[in-house]
């Protein structure tokens, strides 16, 4: 597949207090992307979507380079959700399609949940946003803990050369240094909204969405466990809910194709 | 100058080999220790500072960690005040330093601007508040705040609570943490409008212009290395402060140091170099890296200039494999005779102007016996080479407790002290 022109595009926000900055590429029918809580990758994920669509990728507010303080702006989740929707009209987006992955995924049905008009669809790739007892979400100890330690929460298989490619670091050992930071920073911007556990009520209002909605999921996450699917299917009225086999958090760089079959299918559909 | 006796309170009974398969924060598993002697860590730690203060130390310092087997004093306001009324009860003037409660751990800064109040008043003016941020482990781990509004959430802590304390009239708070509608404690300190703050701190330019912005103390732990960072970090606090119109008095700056005293310095490792190394190892050596920076505690560039400088400053990050060389080498702690730990106590306080110092005596499985006797050689023959140090100087320590009247005097009839006076000197 050939990589599409990646654009950035800057859109203040929040009565001028937050530049939020968004990826844009390919063409098409407009669709949002919401990345996970280490920060935006573009990956081959996002050049499948960007051949059909004109994708969004909005950088979560502090992890643009050069602007991190700009998550001070934002103190609440809500705040959060208010600043996108606030995004997606200043791109002037009627009704795109939304993709929201793990935290990212969260941030999406929370959006499709406060303004049910706001999307045409939603794909939730294993979203955070609800906690069950019986199925605990290790987010403190992934992130507190070694860094050895990542792959096996993400990863089904983390010897692949897609899950390779998604922790390498810099080719340029001098720019690893400032990549560390970076994306350091990125959790702690994004697990200001998220810990220790990322349920903000989002079970409570999930009934709200009324798009069609697809879950995808990988059976052995190791992060947010596969239990959680069923939850968010039940919850969505009519919605789909597809379990990926041999497939860990982190879907695309797991089961590709198995990934592409279903998402492509349901945003064609 | 002024020297306090520091101590934390570990449980001193480890298992060998404890580091090798556990964290000593936040997951040490509780199911090791034998209660019997959880109980007789904690009571050492009371018992030697009592010793301490009757063998002549200016003051007591407790701090506070939480799921922690290095130090097992998740309020540390409870140790201070058994030590305080004991120390009371027998005459004994010491002023009573918390290192203190963790502002951007808490949840109910009003508690702690109640249980410091309370100290000021039971000891008549002898409270000195610190106020650490906290470590982002307790912080961000054990009381789960989200790690980015640590500082946030510490300073308008500090700020709620110096307004609690001095306010006359009942205040609403609409803080972006806390929302109080009538601010209105009681007791409120003796000392006004606030006791001697002094703000521990890792040594950032940040912390220290706020410091000196406030006219508060600045601590620094010796955890470091004095010998690899007291250079940069006293230089970098000195110059601030000239850079900022404040004098060159020393006692802005106050110094936590371990030490440990024998007869000789050939006794001294022999007896202390074991249970030294329980701290180093099994210890501080034991919190793992990610634990002391969970992403958002630490802005982006100081993550990556630690990561280009290939960690933390100085010792902290390689002490769970320090020798006992390097621990003495890089003066971590300083062990000898007492003519030893004397003169590079001495050199460093004078080089770097420290004028208050905190000296911690017990570490790691050191039991009570030995605890004791350290305390007491280091009273009797280190502490009055010390004391007189910054005298000529003339300066005033106006981060040291103005307190009302004697400890006797607030113990009232005071039948039960036994023979003794009362140290009196210096309370400026």
């Amino acid at each position: 597949m050939k990589a599409n022109a990646v654009r950035d595009e800057a859109v203040d926000v929040w009565d001028g207090r937050l530049r939020l900055h968004v990826k844009v590429a390919g063409d098409g029918p407009p669709l949002v992307f919401f990345h996970p809580l280490a920060g935006l990758a573009w990956d081959p994920f996002l050049d499948q979507l960007a051949a059909r669509h004109t994708v969004y990728a909005p950088q979560h507010p502090g992890t643009s380079p050069g602007d991190p303080r700009a998550i001070d702006q934002v103190q609440t989740f809500w705040e959060l959700l208010l600043c996108y929707e606030e995004l997606l009209r200043a791109l002037g987006l009627d009704r795109p399609a939304a993709v929201g992955q793990s935290y990212g995924g969260m941030v999406a049905a929370d959006l499709a949940a406060n303004f049910p008009r706001l999307f045409s669809r939603l794909v939730l790739l294993s979203p955070a946003g609800l906690w069950r007892d019986d199925a605990p979400i290790p987010l403190m100890e992934m992130v507190a803990g070694p860094p050895e330690d990542l792959p096996k929460y993400l990863f089904a298989h983390p010897e692949s050369a897609a899950a390779q490619a998604a922790q390498a670091p810099p080719a340029d050992p001098a720019l690893i240094p400032a990549a560390i930071a970076q994306q350091a920073w990125n959790i702690g911007c994004t697990t200001k909204f998220a810990w220790p556990i990322a349920d903000h009520g989002l079970g409570r209002r999930l009934h709200r969405v009324a798009v069609p909605t697809l879950v995808a999921w990988g059976r052995q996450d190791a992060l947010i466990p596969v239990a959680y699917a069923a939850d968010f299917g039940r919850s969505i009225a009519g919605s789909q809910v597809e379990v990926i086999d041999d497939c860990g958090h982190v879907l695309q760089a797991d089961q590709p194709e198995a990934l592409w079959t279903v998402v492509g299918k349901f945003l064609a559909g | 100058m002024k020297v306090s006796l520091f101590e934390q309170v570990p449980y001193r009974y480890l298992p060998a080999g404890f580091e090798d398969q556990y964290s000593s924060a936040v997951t040490p598993p509780y199911h090791i220790v034998d209660p019997a002697r959880v109980q007789e860590s904690l009571y050492s730690a009371y018992a030697e500072l009592m010793h301490g203060a009757r063998a002549g130390f200016d003051g007591i310092v407790t701090t506070e960690h939480s799921q922690s087997s290095y130090d097992m004093s998740p309020n540390p306001t409870l140790l201070a005040y058994a030590v305080a009324a004991a120390a009371q009860a027998e005459g004994l003037d010491i002023a009573v330093t918390i290192l203190g409660r963790s502002l951007g751990k808490t949840r109910e800064p009003l508690k702690i601007a109640e249980e410091y109040a309370l100290l000021d008043c039971v000891t008549g003016g002898r409270l000195i508040a610190g106020f650490p941020v906290g470590l982002s482990y307790d912080a961000n781990l054990n009381a789960a705040l989200p790690a980015i509004e640590t500082r946030e959430r510490a300073r308008e802590h500090r700020e709620l609570i110096l307004k609690a304390w001095s306010a006359r009239e009942p205040f609403p708070w609409n803080g972006r943490f806390e929302k109080y509608g009538q601010v209105n404690i009681w007791p409120r300190p003796i000392q006004q409008p606030h006791p001697p703050v002094w703000i521990p701190g890792t040594g950032s330019p940040g912390t220290m212009r706020d410091i000196l912005r406030n006219d508060f103390g600045f601590v620094y732990l010796s955890w470091d290395g004095p010998k690899l960072v007291g250079r940069e970090v006293f230089d970098r606090y000195w110059n601030l402060a000239e850079e900022m119109g404040r004098d060159r008095n020393p006692y802005r700056l106050a110094f936590v140091q371990v030490a440990a005293v024998a007869e000789t310095d050939e006794r001294a490792e022999k007896e202390y170099a074991e249970h030294l190394m329980a701290l180093y190892h099994g210890g501080l050596g034991a919190i793992p890296g990610t634990a002391m920076a969970v992403p958002g505690y630490a802005e982006p560039a100081a993550i990556e200039a630690m990561v280009r400088a290939g960690g933390p400053a100085g010792m902290l990050g390689r002490m769970k494999t320090a020798t006992f060389k390097d621990i003495v080498d890089t003066q971590v702690a300083i062990v000898g005779s007492p003519a030893t730990v004397a003169d590079q106590i001495e050199a460093f306080v004078r080089e770097y102007r420290v004028g208050n110092l905190l000296i911690m005596l017990q570490n790691g499985s050191m039991p009570r016996d030995l605890t004791e006797k350290n305390i007491s050689l280091f009273a009797e023959q280190v502490l009055p080479r010390l004391r007189p140090i910054w005298d000529d100087e003339g300066w005033v320590n106006h981060w040291w407790p103005k307190a009302q009247g004697t400890a006797r005097a607030v113990a009232g009839s005071a039948a039960a002290a036994p023979a003794g006076t009362p140290r009196e000197e210096g309370r400026a």
